[in-house]
């Protein structure tokens, strides 16, 4: 924030569209903070309040829309992608839908104030061929409500964000070092986590042609397991000829109807 | 979950490059069926 407003200051619109369209994009970027911050600046005379909300509000609709017809051209695959770091894939996949397409057209009106539904609800409206034209009515109005509510707060209370920002700038010290902790904690999580994880990946990797040849001469001790958490929404999806699937989700279950005579050999994607 | 199922006991392994591999050593694939495609909503 102590950055932002002097930026915004600065290189204004400019920087306000970037944020926001990456924002929209679901790059991990403040748009709100910014716009936040457009508001107040705004507030001063550096800005131009409608010139405020109209650019960021065209930028998000950029990203929006561009979202939206990957998830249209895409099908699944770019949720699946959104939803590649979450626990459970499958289920973020379908819990999205499905609340999506319960809540229907009207969730793209408030949207944009929860994070994760912002950037899931374009492409999910693309994937599940929502008319362009209901979709940017939709989206239109919700993403209005987004930028105008953070530019009004920002416009209202700026002088309450400037002296946050001064308090800022008088703790900065004592800020970085909180950051640089933070910075150095989640780092070294990170790392135990992929100690732990390479500690587990044990099991033997097997090439294609390896298994190829074991097919050929010994196909009837084999069975070929297709463990993808995803990747079965589509049509037209395809999987090893002769395989079967488990539920990864299931596994406690699934494991039961395993014969523990054959070599099983899993694949995903 | 390969080391899972070692753990109960099964001989398991893994494909090395997944589908993608297999696909793309020119070895045969085959339309997942009916049954096992999880049908989404659509708005259409």
């Amino acid at each position: 924030m102590n950055d932002l407003l002097p930026l915004i200051s600065r290189h204004g619109y400019v920087l306000l569209a970037a944020l926001c369209l990456a924002e929209a994009c679901g790059f991990p970027f403040p748009a709100g903070l910014a716009i936040l911050t457009a508001g107040a600046v705004a507030a001063y005379g550096g800005l131009h309040f409608h010139a405020v909300f109209v650019t960021a509000l065209i930028a998000i609709l950029i990203g929006d829309v561009t979202l939206y017809f990957l998830g249209r051209v895409t099908g699944w695959s770019l949720l699946a992608i959104l939803c590649r770091l979450s626990a459970s894939p499958e289920s973020c996949i379908l819990r999205s839908a499905e609340y999506f397409y319960r809540r229907g057209k009207t969730t793209l009106l408030f949207a944009k104030f929860i994070p994760g539904i912002n950037t899931m609800s374009p492409p999910l409206a693309g994937s599940m061929k929502m008319r362009i034209e209901q979709f940017l009515q939709f989206d239109a109005v919700g993403a209005g409500l987004y930028v105008g509510a953070y530019a009004l707060v920002g416009y209202l209370f700026s002088d309450f964000l400037r002296a946050i920002t001064r308090g800022l700038r008088s703790a900065g010290f004592a800020m970085e070092v909180i950051v640089g902790i933070a910075i150095a904690a989640y780092v070294g999580y990170r790392i135990w986590v992929y100690r732990k994880y390479r500690l587990l990946d044990v099991a033997p990797r097997v090439p294609v042609d390896e298994l190829a040849r074991r097919l050929a001469s010994d196909g009837p001790n084999i069975l070929i397991v297709d463990v993808r958490s995803h990747g079965y929404y589509d049509e037209d999806a395809e999987r090893i000829a002769g395989s079967v699937r488990i539920e990864p989700n299931n596994l406690e279950e699934e494991v039961k109807n395993l014969p523990k005579d054959r070599e099983i050999y899993l694949y995903c994607t | 979950m390969a080391r899972l199922l070692q753990q109960e006991g099964f001989k398991a392994f893994v494909i090395a490059g997944g589908l993608r591999a297999w696909r793309k050593a020119g070895n045969p694939v085959e339309p997942v069926p009916q049954n096992d495609l999880v049908k989404l909503p659509s708005f259409t």
